[in-house]
Parts: C-alpha cells; sequence; structure tokens
C-alpha cells in the first residue's frame, strides 16, 4: 500500500484528551417521534470511533447533524474546536470534515477522475489531478481512472467515494455504513485502508451494522437505542455491558 | 485540437460570408448566429448545472428592449449592445438568489412566467416601450452586427470549451447530478449557479440588443416570443445537453432544416419541424453530439478531454488489475 500525505494533526498537551469532535446534548423530533435525545458524546483526534444501534436508534440523524445535512432541535455540535451546530454542509467540509454516503452518491456521468477533481478546494488543476492520482493509488484503485461512475461496481463506488471524500484534505472523515452490503474480501481491504489512514493521522467516524468490522477497528463505541446514548467505551466493553446486549445484541 | 480546428474553420467560413454570399446568405446567417449564441447561453445553466427553464427569452426581450432604448436615444447600436448585456446580467444577479431557490420544474415555470412578466410589462408601459405598437429604428448596415454577432457565438463556443475542461465546468455538472451530495462535499452550490446564471443572461441581452437593430424594429411580441425560447432549447436537445458541440449542431440542423422546410411547405412546416424534433428525442435521446461520441467518431472530442490529457500527462494511467480491483 503507497503512503499519503495528509492534513497535518494538530497537537496538543501529553495527558489531555484532544476530541476533534463534541456532540454535547443534541436533540432532534420529527413530528411526535424523538429521533436523538439530549446525546452526547466525543471522538478522539487520530482515533477511530464508530457508533452502532438497533435500526431507528438515531445513528443516522445524528450522522445528519454533525454533517450539517439536518438542524438539531437542541444542543451543540463542535469540529476543531468550533461551533458549527447552525453551520450547512458546506460550511461543515470547508472546517475539515469529509463525508460518505449510505447509498453511494457519485457523480455517475463523470469519470472517477472528475469525480475526484470537481470537488478539490484551493487547488490548481494539475495539482488536483496528481492528488486524485496520488488518492487512487493509496487505494489501489488507480485503474478505475478513467471509468464513469456509472460502471462502476457497489464495492468500487465505496472505495471511489472514500478516495473523494479524502480529496478534501479532512482532519475528521464521516463513514455512513463503508461496509454496508459489500463481501468480507472488500470489507477486509477496508479496513486494512481505515487503518492505514488512522495511521497516517486522520480521524475517522462512522456508523455502521456489521459488528464483526465495528469491534475490530474501532478505538471507541457508541451504542444508540432510541435516540440516546446507552454504553460507551472500548468494543469489549461495550459488549459485554448488559445495557447493550438487551437493546441490541 | 479538434475543437480549436472547428473553431478555426468557422472563422474562416464566417470571414469570407459576407463577401461571397447574397443577402438572404447573410440574413440567413445572422438568424443562426442568434440562436447559436442563445443556445449555447442556455447551454450554461440547462445544460451544464441542470437547470432547464424556459425563461431565457426574458433577457434576450430586456436587451431588446434596453438596446432599442438606447439607440433610440442616440447610442451606437454596438455600445447599446453592451448596456443591454449588463441589464440583463444585473436582472439575472437580482433574481437569482431567488428563483435558483425553485429546482426542476417550478424553476422551468417560474423562469417562463419571468418572461411572460417582462412580456407584459413591455406591453404596460407603452409610455417608454410605445406597447403593442413597438420601436422602430433607423435601419443599420448588417455587415457589422453580423460581425458581432458573430464574435459572441465563437467566444461562447471557446467559453464552453473551457468551462467542459475546467473544475467549474465539473463542479456544475455535479450540481446537475446531485446537488445535495455537492454541496455537502463542499461545493459552493448556490453561488455557482448564480455565476452561472448570469454568465448565461450576457449574451442574451447583447443579442437581443443586436437583433432589435437587425431588424430596426421591436415589439413585445417578437421580443419575448415563446417560439424563439423552445427554438433554442430544441436547438440544444437535438445537439446534446451538456456539450462544447451540441448547441453548434442543433442550431446549424435545425435551422437549415427549418428553412428549407418554410421555403417548400410554409403552412406545414412548423408541425414538420415539431415532428423532426419528436423523432431525434425519441431516437437520439442524449443529441447527436452524444449518439456519435457514443460511436467513438473521431471528430466528436471527448468530455473534458483536457482533464484526461493533463492526468496522463503526469503518469500513464495503469490497466486495471481484476486481482486489486473489488468486483461487488
Amino acid at each position: 500500500m503507497s503512503t499519503l500525505t495528509l492534513a497535518a494533526p494538530r497537537s496538543t498537551a501529553p495527558g489531555l484528551r484532544d476530541d476533534i469532535l463534541v456532540v454535547e446534548g443534541v436533540s432532534k423530533r420529527f413530528g411526535g417521534r424523538i429521533a436523538l435525545d439530549a446525546a452526547s458524546l466525543e471522538v478522539r483526534r487520530g482515533s477511530i470511533t464508530g457508533v452502532i444501534g438497533p435500526n431507528g436508534s438515531g445513528k443516522s440523524t445524528l450522522f445528519n447533524i454533525v454533517a450539517g445535512a439536518l438542524p438539531p432541535d437542541g444542543g451543540r455540535v463542535r469540529i476543531n474546536g468550533r461551533d458549527t451546530t447552525r453551520h450547512g454542509p458546506a460550511q461543515v467540509c470547508r472546517e475539515g470534515v469529509g463525508r460518505t454516503f449510505q447509498i453511494s452518491r457519485l457523480f455517475s456521468e463523470m469519470t472517477v477522475l472528475e469525480n475526484l477533481v470537481a470537488i478539490a478546494h484551493g487547488k490548481s488543476d494539475v495539482e488536483a489531478v496528481e492528488r486524485a492520482r496520488e488518492l487512487l493509488d493509496f487505494l489501489e484503485i488507480a485503474g478505475l481512472r478513467d471509468k464513469w461512475g456509472s460502471e462502476l461496481s457497489y464495492g468500487q463506488r465505496k472505495l471511489v467515494e472514500i478516495a473523494r471524500a479524502l480529496m478534501l484534505e479532512p482532519t475528521l472523515m464521516l463513514l455512513d455504513e463503508p461496509f454496508a452490503g459489500i463481501n468480507p474480501r472488500l470489507q477486509n481491504r477496508i479496513v486494512e485502508h481505515l487503518d492505514a489512514l488512522r495511521r497516517n493521522g486522520l480521524t475517522l467516524f462512522f456508523i455502521d451494522h456489521e459488528m464483526r468490522i465495528v469491534l475490530e477497528v474501532c478505538d471507541e463505541l457508541y451504542v444508540l437505542a432510541e435516540g440516546r446514548v446507552i454504553a460507551r467505551g472500548a468494543p469489549e466493553a461495550v459488549r459485554a455491558d448488559p445495557a447493550v446486549a438487551e437493546a441490541y445484541f | 485540437m479538434k475543437t480549436l480546428a472547428l473553431l478555426l474553420a468557422l472563422v474562416a467560413l464566417l470571414a469570407v460570408l459576407p463577401f461571397v454570399g447574397s443577402d438572404y446568405a447573410l440574413s440567413f446567417t445572422i438568424q443562426l448566429l442568434m440562436f447559436t449564441s442563445l443556445a449555447y447561453s442556455w447551454n450554461i445553466i440547462g445544460g451544464y448545472a441542470g437547470y432547464t427553464h424556459f425563461g431565457q427569452v426574458a433577457f434576450f426581450g430586456l436587451g431588446a428592449y434596453v438596446g432599442a432604448l438606447l439607440v433610440g436615444a442616440g447610442w451606437h447600436w454596438l455600445a447599446a449592445a453592451a448596456a443591454a448585456s449588463l441589464a440583463a446580467i444585473a436582472l439575472a444577479l437580482a433574481l437569482g438568489s431567488a428563483m435558483l431557490r425553485l429546482k426542476g420544474s417550478f424553476f422551468a415555470i417560474g423562469m417562463y412566467g419571468l418572461a411572460r412578466v417582462g412580456e407584459n410589462f413591455a406591453l404596460g408601459f407603452d409610455g417608454i416601450t410605445q406597447g403593442g405598437t413597438g420601436l422602430y429604428l433607423t435601419p443599420t448596415d448588417l455587415t457589422p452586427i453580423y460581425a458581432v454577432l458573430a464574435a459572441i457565438a465563437l467566444a461562447l463556443i471557446a467559453f464552453t470549451h473551457r468551462l467542459d475542461n475546467a473544475r467549474f465546468g465539473l463542479q456544475l455538472l455535479a450540481i446537475r447530478e446531485d446537488e445535495t451530495a455537492a454541496e455537502a462535499l463542499g461545493v459552493r452550490t448556490t453561488r455557482l449557479k448564480i455565476t452561472a446564471f448570469m454568465i448565461s443572461a450576457a449574451a442574451p441581452g447583447a443579442v437581443g440588443a443586436l437583433y432589435a437593430s437587425y431588424l430596426a424594429f421591436i415589439d413585445p411580441a417578437t421580443a419575448f416570443a415563446p417560439m424563439t425560447e423552445l427554438t433554442t432549447i430544441a436547438m440544444v436537445l437535438l445537439g446534446g445537453l451538456g456539450t462544447v458541440l451540441g448547441p453548434l449542431v442543433g442550431a446549424v440542423v435545425l435551422s437549415v432544416v427549418n428553412e428549407l422546410l418554410w421555403s417548400r411547405f410554409p403552412e406545414l412546416y412548423l408541425g414538420l419541424v415539431g415532428i423532426i424534433i419528436l423523432g431525434a428525442v425519441l431516437f437520439m435521446p442524449r443529441g447527436i453530439v452524444n449518439a456519435f461520441a457514443k460511436r467513438r467518431w473521431r471528430w466528436v472530442s471527448a468530455p473534458r478531454a483536457g482533464l484526461r490529457r493533463l492526468a496522463d500527462a503526469a503518469r500513464p494511467v495503469p490497466a486495471a488489475s481484476p486481482a486489486r480491483t473489488p468486483a461487488e
């Protein structure tokens, strides 16, 4: 696997927890239904943090609020120390957040290269093309460069979406069910890539249902049930939590 | 390179036409250039950004009236055309943030409504516009008007070629494909849409003013004619939406077909043109240029070929390796 240059992670004083994402008491209602009920979490810089929970537990709502796609009814979101609670998606993105989507949203009438170059910020065309090539090499999908978005398989789309999000040179990456619907071999490849990205200083925050992967890859895990955080901690500790077993396992 | 060669050939052809062609040929080419410019302008917002609409004639009509009134006040027609272009850009800027919140059919119909508002204002403010009677201008030499229209059309072709290979063009395409995703990935969609809208209004404003000088007359029915709008859109659809050559191909094909049918079947020609457009849309839904590009005809440049060349110049693309490529 080739190496990759990412935005330099901030250094923090030894012993102090450095959180890149802080969600404080965020609530959201849809009509009479409570989707999130004063949910709070912190994502440590340089970690891989996951959120799991049964269907309807509020994972996607939480994710969309962090990404700026939904405004919360209450609470606060801070990214890199800045309040992004009322930011729109483009503003959140410019705070150093890249994201992928649960259902692929590649631009299907563009090639893979164009998908990546289209969203580059603050780069000349030559620099954007070079960065795109670097990312495609890193993810071992350089051969897909000139394929149309519509020609890609489901798994290829997942990888290209990760490459596209990395074009933004994020400090925090939001991954919406990156392992859903793909075979174990590709799941393992994505795990390897995410691990390499983390080693390069990127923080990864994702939601998924794939328990095998979540338990394997995460440094810290949050469990949501009925819009509330019912457990947090290292994956094995969370797995052993009776409340989690009752709600989820 | 193909587009550059085509542009040079067009420049040569257009340069000699006034000296070798008849008055009829000159008049036909003026109208062809006018529609080519309108089609390229519409293609920027309708083709690239995906905001199809029926209101470009609002900018054309505004330009026609601004141009006619300024020429009537003693301005040179060229200065009047430049002022008309600025007026159209200003209108697009003023309306852009409101109108471009609308999407799909709502934007299309909203823009159609804007054109009808323009037509009714031109009728209603008869103290300025002479209402339905129209404004009459002193006829002027057509050759300089032809030259300016040719320059506008060529500039728009060159601009579209640049747009097709620039990040701005890619971002407009991203908006067309999935505006929500584009915004979530940091594309400043509102700013880009308004910019594209303003650019797409500039030439119709100037062309409207030049058309008024060409006719030496303008009235609301001519300035805001729905037929001008529909012909422009039909040209883009026929040639290829969101392509570099599509509007040119569509404008040439439809203008020639129009002219041939009109001279032979004056009472049926509109119906026949309609049938041809219907057939083209049914059998070549992505337009002539895309249909030929799909068959890899060498005279059609691949979309965004410049970007691909840039990537090839950096390093050759490795062959796809099945062992490395996930194939879900």
